[in-house]
């Protein structure tokens, strides 16, 4: 008898490590970051659209996905081709699209409510698509760009948000039951000094570059008259473009996605936290909103549905 | 239970029975002097019966709101730059640029405010805009209604972000009908763009139900010029104002009809490539839309285009003063009818910018006027505007000018924005008049432009109409933030160079004692010099001895020099000696 369970304690263990390989969240949620202001950060405003371009693309849909832009570069009366961002100088790809839905925006984009949207702590009043509103089965891709330095995050020149602080509030949010898992991308200078501090599980990270380097931008465009997008997340978009919904395409080849000779920067990456392999996690269960579908042979009878 | 029974059978009666709505689509277009066109669509629904909680065409998401916060009238609008009344007329819709917003609640309601501000968040959702900022401080409520809010942000822009859930609020969305012709990137690089959500009860007097009124409006102005080919004539069309002809009508609309204002064409004459249906009393051609419609005009050269509809209203708005300590703000009303005009201006200026009401002048051709009424709420800091409202009458051909002198304060550090050099924005001030209506846009009496271009009670009733003055922008006083570092620096830099000295005077004693001899460069070289020329010349016949003894004196056999301090008792008789001789 003591064997017998002995054994089966064993069996279960490794049938549950079998399952941990295996995505078992239930629901995908992107947070997406733009923390400056003015014209010449347009590059800053090309990178967080880009990534909103791909994750809506993969099926994420606007009501979860909660976008900050810190400042109005669309319509901004410099940009010659109004309501368009792109991200290369030949605009093939307007990264800014005909369907966006802003929710964060302008002075809205503070490190309070970045915070709170975070931790959930937020005033009775605030609309739905202010509101991260996961639970314990959200994977959730946070993206932060903006100008930093080692240990803090500038949020539009007047404020910054420390990796403290950072870490804390992703702590909250594991206590709180808020995630499943976390992927953390951050394209600013002295990137991986954001998720030094963190200590909560299951959480990936991936920055743009080492402590004691810069994130470099990757060209201009002279119709614009600026620099239009930061090399890291230049050749993250040029990846992901070639995501499909049902590739198998794994985190492990996306967290490679820069080598040195295109970054100039050092591509940091922090796996310690995060307790599966790489290599097996498709990189849509962070990018990509993929719902396991049941189908039923049975008829259901809705004639006798409760009226309201 | 009973209550509840009768409730519930309340709510099914009304859902079954009391629910018809209509849609419909329009599409005024007018050209404006100096080769503008300007384009007014509206997107109109009206409905029969009470609550919402079951709509075929009134969008759920908007009408939850309405229904949770007790709305029984909403006005918003979301525009992009200036409409000029001097050279354009009047619009469909008057909006001051940024976002304006109006609410009047229903009898009942119990805490208005509560609601307003709860409105103003679910919308700050639903549309994307920043009116979630909307509090105490920049709103205001009517002097005349309890239930009524009103709100401005000058500093809101509007783009695609904003145009994306306001086409999801149209029942065939932008895929058919006149909706497919609002694409961003044309509808953002109009020299004047304005989004419009105006929500309102209708008059019902044949049956008990209630009746509202939804319409979705957008205006457009495009400067003709610029959108054609060349950028040589002032010939517009469809397709050169918004990328693309019209395909397919919706299928939901009752109607879907453009309208041509031709009555310029009897100054500057042009052609329409298409003929209209009919005419609409002779200037007014309507088009019925089934299916593909393409619509461009030809103007014939020469093109000289002059403005035929000169407002007989319109106003005027500046600052005065300078520097950065006190400013005026002056405000004038040009009335270019030949009748004396009774208006009300309304102007909310934000607390930061505290008015002296003793210096309020209202002059008109230079005299003095007394106003009919006026109504002054002073503001409060960080908590209520400054409200004041002014009933006049504006004497025929007149430019009245309304003036007060204002201060310009510090914030609060924190309360500076992240961009507080680019200055503050302040909303408009509205001025309300009833003015004939033949010299009125569209009204909007009745739901549909149609109905409204049709009314028979035209030309000898007035019309009240809204009109929104310039916004300003102004610069307050704003501290360099970097201050607070150069601050700690100098200081830093004061107490160092004053910390030295001061510590080695009250730390430190000078006292005299037998110099310690450090060689210096020059000196090694002369007494090496020295040693060598001994060595050579064989004259160091008086070798050095051995080291004389140096003597170490006690305090009592010190004695005390006024220059020198502390010396030997032998030393102060040599120098008496000396002076002595």
């Amino acid at each position: 008898m003591k064997y017998f369970v002995l054994i089966s304690l064993f069996v279960f263990t490794i049938i549950l490590k079998a399952f941990e390989c295996q995505a078992n969240h239930s629901n995908n949620w992107a947070v997406l970051v733009d923390t400056s202001r003015f014209w010449f950060n347009y590059r800053h405003v090309a990178n967080v659209l880009s990534i909103y371009r791909s994750v809506k693309r993969l099926g994420i849909p606007d009501s979860q996905i909660i976008l900050m832009v810190a400042d109005d570069m669309a319509c901004n009366p410099r940009n010659p081709s109004p309501a368009t961002v792109f991200n290369n100088a030949d605009q093939q790809l307007n990264v800014y699209g005909d369907d966006v839905e802003v929710d964060f925006r302008g002075y809205e984009v503070t490190v309070e409510n970045f915070v709170r949207l975070l931790t959930g702590r937020l005033p009775p009043d605030t609309p739905r698509s202010k509101q991260l509103l996961t639970d314990e089965g959200s994977n959730i891709l946070i993206y932060l760009t903006g100008h930093g330095g080692d240990g803090f995050l500038k949020f539009q020149d007047s404020e910054e948000v420390t990796s403290q602080e950072l870490a804390d509030a992703l702590e909250q949010m594991w206590q709180k039951r808020r995630y499943h898992e976390i992927f953390f991308m951050i394209d600013t200078c002295q990137a991986s000094s954001m998720y030094e501090k963190f200590y909560s599980p299951n959480i990936l990270a991936m920055a743009s570059s080492l402590v004691g380097e810069d994130s470099l931008s990757h060209h201009v465009d002279p119709a614009i008259g600026v620099y239009i997008i930061d090399r890291y997340t230049f050749y993250a978009l040029k990846f992901l473009e070639n995501v499909k919904l049902k590739s198998r395409i794994s985190m492990k080849s996306f967290l490679g996605v820069c080598p040195k000779q295109d970054c100039i920067s050092t591509v940091g990456v922090r796996t310690d936290l995060f307790h599966r392999d790489p290599a097996k996690v498709p990189i849509t269960d962070f990018f990509g909103s993929v719902r396991p579908v049941e189908l039923t042979f049975d008829f259901l009878d809705i004639s006798h549905m409760p009226m309201l | 239970m009973k209550c509840l029974c009768c409730l519930l059978l309340a709510v099914a009666v009304s859902t079954v029975h009391a629910r018809s709505e209509s849609y419909s689509e329009e599409l005024f277009v007018k050209p404006l002097a100096t080769g503008f066109v300007y384009s007014f669509f509206q997107f109109t629904v009206v409905r029969e019966g009470g609550s919402f909680s079951h709509s075929d065409l009134v969008p759920h998401s908007l009408g939850d709101i309405i229904d949770r916060f007790r709305v029984a009238e909403l006005h918003i609008d979301l525009t992009s730059g200036l409409w000029r009344h001097k050279s354009w007329g009047y619009p469909a819709v008057d909006a001051p640029s940024g976002a304006e917003i109006s609410a009047r609640f229903h009898n009942d309601t119990q805490d208005v405010n509560k609601n307003w501000y709860g409105l103003t968040n679910a919308l700050s959702g639903l549309l994307c805009t920043s009116l979630n900022f909307i509090n105490s401080a920049n709103s205001y409520e009517s002097s005349a209604d309890r239930f009524y809010r009103y709100s401005n942000l000058p500093r809101e822009n509007v783009c695609t972000e904003n145009l994306t859930p306001w086409k999801k609020l149209l029942p065939c969305d932008s895929t058919r009908g006149l909706s497919s012709l609002l694409n961003s990137g044309r509808v953002h690089n109009a020299n004047y763009h304005s989004l419009g959500i105006h929500f309102r009860p209708l008059c019902n007097n044949t049956s008990k139900s209630s009746k509202y009124e939804l319409r979705q409006t957008v205006s457009l102005v495009y400067d003709s010029v610029f959108i054609s080919a060349n950028n040589k004539n002032y010939d517009w069309s469809l397709r050169k104002m918004f990328g693309t002809g019209l395909f397919r009508t919706c299928p939901l609309a009752d109607y879907s009809k453009i309208y041509i204002d031709t009555s310029a064409n009897n100054s500057v004459p042009y052609v329409l490539s298409q003929n209209p249906d009919y005419f609409l009393k002779e200037n007014i051609a309507v088009y019925n839309l089934n299916g593909i419609f393409h619509l461009s005009a030809v103007m014939p050269r020469p093109k000289v285009v002059v403005s035929d509809l000169k407002p007989i209203l319109y106003t005027d708005r500046f600052i005065t003063g300078f520097g950065q300590e006190y400013g005026g703000l002056v405000t004038r009303i040009y009335n270019e009818h030949r009748l004396p005009v009774i208006v009300t201006v309304i102007e909310n200026i934000p607390w930061f910018l505290p008015i002296y009401y003793h210096t309020l002048r209202v002059t008109s051709n230079g005299v003095c006027v007394m106003p009919k009424a006026l109504i002054y709420k002073p503001g409060k800091g960080r908590m209520q505007i400054y409200y004041l409202e002014i009933v006049l009458e504006l004497p025929s051909h007149s430019i009245t000018e309304i003036s007060v002198q204002f201060d310009y304060v510090f914030l609060k550090w924190q309360e500076y924005p992240p961009d507080a050099n680019h200055g503050f924005y302040i909303g408009s001030a509205i001025v309300k008049a009833s003015i004939p209506r033949n010299s009125t846009s569209l009204t909007f009496d009745k739901s549909l432009i149609i109905d409204n271009l049709n009314s028979s009670d035209s030309s000898d009733s007035d019309y009240l109409i809204i009109l929104k003055t310039e916004n300003f922008i102004i610069t307050l006083p704003t501290p360099d933030f970097s201050m607070p570092y150069n601050v700690i620096c100098l200081a830093c830099t004061v107490v160092a160079l004053a910390f030295g000295p001061i510590h080695n005077i009250t730390t430190k004693r000078l006292k005299l004692t037998t110099a310690k001899y450090v060689p210096g460069l020059a000196s090694v070289v002369q007494k090496s010099y020295l040693w060598l020329e001994n060595m050579v010349c064989y004259k160091n016949a008086n070798k050095v001895g051995k080291a004389t003894s140096v003597r170490v004196f006690t305090p009592e056999e010190l004695s005390y020099h006024p220059t020198l301090g502390h010396v030997s008792e032998e030393f102060m008789k040599n120098q008496v000696a000396c002076k002595e001789s």
